[in-house]
């Protein structure tokens, strides 16, 4: 993988104009986009700007041409069995909301999720819990916050309905070996959904492999548009899940009193769609199929162990996860301590232009259970290079020494 | 205290600056917040601490650390400088406003409102330098105006002026002043003092028009300070502008001869010294002493109090 060219597709990391060069890890947030994907947008807007699925005219053919195609593309991504499968949603958060809200639940039902999950995937859970009377069951991570199965296991039981976790957790980059997972919750009769927001766009998924029953994901984190995502569900269970937000073309027509529903994918797709993101979306799954994942992983493995090995050494510093960085992908959490997380975010910023993410990115369940204010993320993509990470661990160290 | 002075700073740069404009408005819900015994939770104070410590840190860690460990502290010391400063500017404009100068009526201290120090400028002469070194108090108090030109003595407001025709202080301060005493009705007291001159023949020349028409006397005296100021030793001019005041030209200036007149004169000059003056011009308006050509506020502001206008 030629990084240097592959920069060049990236407006924002262009240097010159008297501008600062923007470091950018905050990848785990949105990443940047490529031209690619830029002018993929631009070009709806520009030559088409029609719906999608509704007008018979040329231009609202060219764009439910390209929707198709995206979707078929988005199907290839994820390696579905059919594109049907493929639902497009705003985020991440709208796609486990939708699983959610369209399941038939039964009080008593339970829900397994991870003791680190972000707020989308636990907030539409304790919700269901309010209203429905569906049970939540958190699930321990071990002490280094890698996935326990035997907890998992000892938590299944005839009433589970679904476990619920995040492919790659947003805090600290951790995988849980869903495969295993799919397997034992299967045998015990559970569904599994994974929030694959942080995972979709550093490696290669196969639903049909992993037998996933919902895979959700955001698209820009995996450069597509803001705004943009997927969920993907087996259809036998989408074509009986009730749709939850409801309108134009999620029907095939309707009577004062009663309507008829379209099969899925439409069904779950109310209303006008983001179709400059949808057509963005699969620019970008284009793109990085191109640019390959394991190229990716490589070079997020390789900033990562430099990180690691230069900053464990930093008095005060707290690493979240495991200490091995092959176990957190591109992602590097930590907190100082008794320092203001969100003030070395800012003296990051202000000193050398590196965005790095502060707080508690969503996971303040976590953060609450263990007392802890915050932390600093620090997330590479593939564009991210060593001599950014060097930047990177240079100025954490001056900062520790003022701070 | 970070968030005040930052809320003080930002408003003034949000003057010009739509940024700081919204920072200014994070530090003033900081400042509420905190005025109401509530914790700021805006994070603006950690916000602007990390911003000013990540651009001291690129330039020295030790001015960073140092910063960082007395961040609270140094606060306090701008904000009471900050205070300090501003206090002393509303003070200096106050005073620059009523007196003409910053640091008070007639100093010479620099004042950024009259860098040149215009307000306080004087003619003196030897005599008029002895008393500024001595520093004598500039009073009225015992000295007999009964002799100087008058213009309005039934009036309560009084206003007495040592002037020099040649002085451009001088020159420039008498229309204001005379302004100043006809639209308020004061009872003005003029004596010329021969400050750039070693002659006191003007001071004569004024005291000889007086006695011979104490109405025209004043005509004569805008006529010696708006004319050009190179004319007023041509004997030929003087001649031709009092003939042209309607004044007996040839009188007066025998009269400026006599004896009697020096004598006169004389005694008038060692009176109007006892008050301590040392420069021209020098305008008594009550008690209080204006030395140098002051803005025309200043002079009324002396006889009407600040609200002059008004009356």
């Amino acid at each position: 993988m030629d990084i240097q060219k592959i920069r060049q597709d990236f407006p924002l990391l262009q240097e010159g104009g008297g501008k600062k060069p923007v470091l950018y890890f905050d990848n785990a947030c949105q990443s940047l986009r490529p031209l690619a994907v830029i002018e993929a947008v631009e070009r709806y807007y520009r030559e088409q700007s029609a719906c999608s699925g509704r007008s018979m005219h040329h231009l609202g053919e060219a764009v439910s041409h390209a929707v198709e195609e995206a979707r078929a593309g988005m199907q290839k991504f994820l390696g579905a069995a059919r594109k049907e499968e493929i639902i497009f949603t705003r985020n991440t958060t709208e796609g486990i909301n939708l699983v959610a809200n369209s399941l038939a639940w039964q009080p008593g039902d339970v829900v397994v999720l991870s003791d680190k999950e972000h707020n989308s995937n636990l907030i539409p859970w304790q919700m269901l819990a309010r209203r429905r009377g569906v049970e939540i069951r958190v699930c321990p991570s071990l002490p280094d916050n890698t996935f326990d199965l035997e907890a998992f296991q000892k938590l299944l039981d005839g009433r589970v309905r679904l476990a619920a976790f995040g492919h790659t957790a947003n805090l600290d980059g951790v995988s849980v070996p869903a495969a295993e997972i799919v397997k034992i919750a299967h045998r015990a009769g559970a569904l599994v959904l994974l929030d694959a927001a942080q995972s979709a766009p550093h490696r290669q998924i196969n639903v049909k492999t992993l037998d996933v029953d919902f895979l959700a994901l955001s698209g820009h984190k995996m450069l597509g548009p803001s705004g943009t995502g997927v969920l993907y569900g087996k259809y036998a269970l989408l074509e009986k899940m009730e749709p939850f937000l409801v309108g134009g073309d999620t029907v095939a027509s309707s009577t004062y009193t009663t309507c008829e529903f379209l099969p899925p994918p439409e069904k779950f797709e109310a209303g006008l769609q983001n179709y400059a993101g949808i057509i963005g979306l699969a620019a970008a799954a284009r793109y990085l199929q191109a640019v390959g994942f394991n190229a990716i992983q490589k070079q997020e493995e390789e900033i990562n162990t430099f990180l690691t090995r230069e900053l464990s050494s930093i008095p005060g510093l707290k690493l979240i996860g495991p200490a091995d960085p092959r176990l957190r992908g591109g992602i590097f959490t930590f907190y100082i301590e008794g320092v203001d997380s969100h003030r070395i975010a800012l003296m990051l910023d202000q000193m050398a232009n590196i965005q790095t993410r502060s707080g508690q990115h969503c996971v303040h369940s976590w953060f609450n259970a263990r007392g802890l204010r915050g932390s600093v993320r620090a997330s590479a993509y593939f564009y991210n290079t060593l001599a950014e990470a060097e930047t990177l661990a240079a100025s954490l160290t001056k900062i520790r020494k003022v701070v | 205290m970070f968030c005040i002075v930052s809320f003080i700073v930002l408003s003034i740069l949000g003057i010009f600056s739509a940024s700081n404009r919204r920072l200014a408005r994070e530090a003033l819900d900081c400042v509420f917040r905190r005025l109401t015994l509530r914790p700021c939770n805006t994070g603006f104070d950690e916000k602007m601490k990390a911003k000013i410590l990540g651009v001291v840190i690129t330039r020295s860690e030790r001015a960073a650390a140092f910063l960082n460990k007395r961040f609270e502290v140094l606060a306090w010391i701008f904000f009471v400088i900050l205070m300090a400063s501003s206090i002393m500017g509303v003070r200096g404009l106050y005073l620059f406003y009523t007196t003409g100068s910053c640091e008070g009526l007639n100093s010479p201290n620099f004042c950024v409102f009259d860098p040149t120090g215009a307000n306080n400028e004087v003619s003196s002469s030897g005599v008029c330098k002895a008393n500024q070194e001595s520093q004598a108090p500039l009073s009225l108090e015992g000295l007999d105006l009964s002799s100087f030109p008058e213009r309005n003595p039934d009036s309560p407001d009084q206003i007495v002026m040592i002037a020099c025709y040649h002085c451009e202080y001088s020159r420039k301060a008498y229309p204001l002043v005379y302004s100043l005493a006809e639209h308020y009705g004061a009872n003005l007291i003029f004596l010329h003092y021969p400050v750039k001159e070693p002659t006191d023949y003007f001071s004569r020349l004024a005291y000889c028009v007086y006695q011979a028409d104490p109405v025209k006397f004043w005509d004569f005296n805008e006529a010696m300070f708006s004319g050009k100021k190179e004319q007023l030793d041509d004997p030929a001019y003087i001649q031709s502008m009092l003939t042209g005041l309607g004044l007996d030209a040839f009188g007066i200036d025998n009269c400026t001869s006599s004896l009697q007149t020096r004598q006169a004169v004389d005694a008038q000059l060692k009176e109007i010294a006892r008050s301590g003056f040392y420069g021209t011009p020098t305008v008594f308006i009550g008690k209080e002493a204006l030395v140098g050509p002051k803005p025309y506020r200043v002079y009324a502001i002396a006889l009407k109090g600040l609200l002059y206008w008004l009356k």
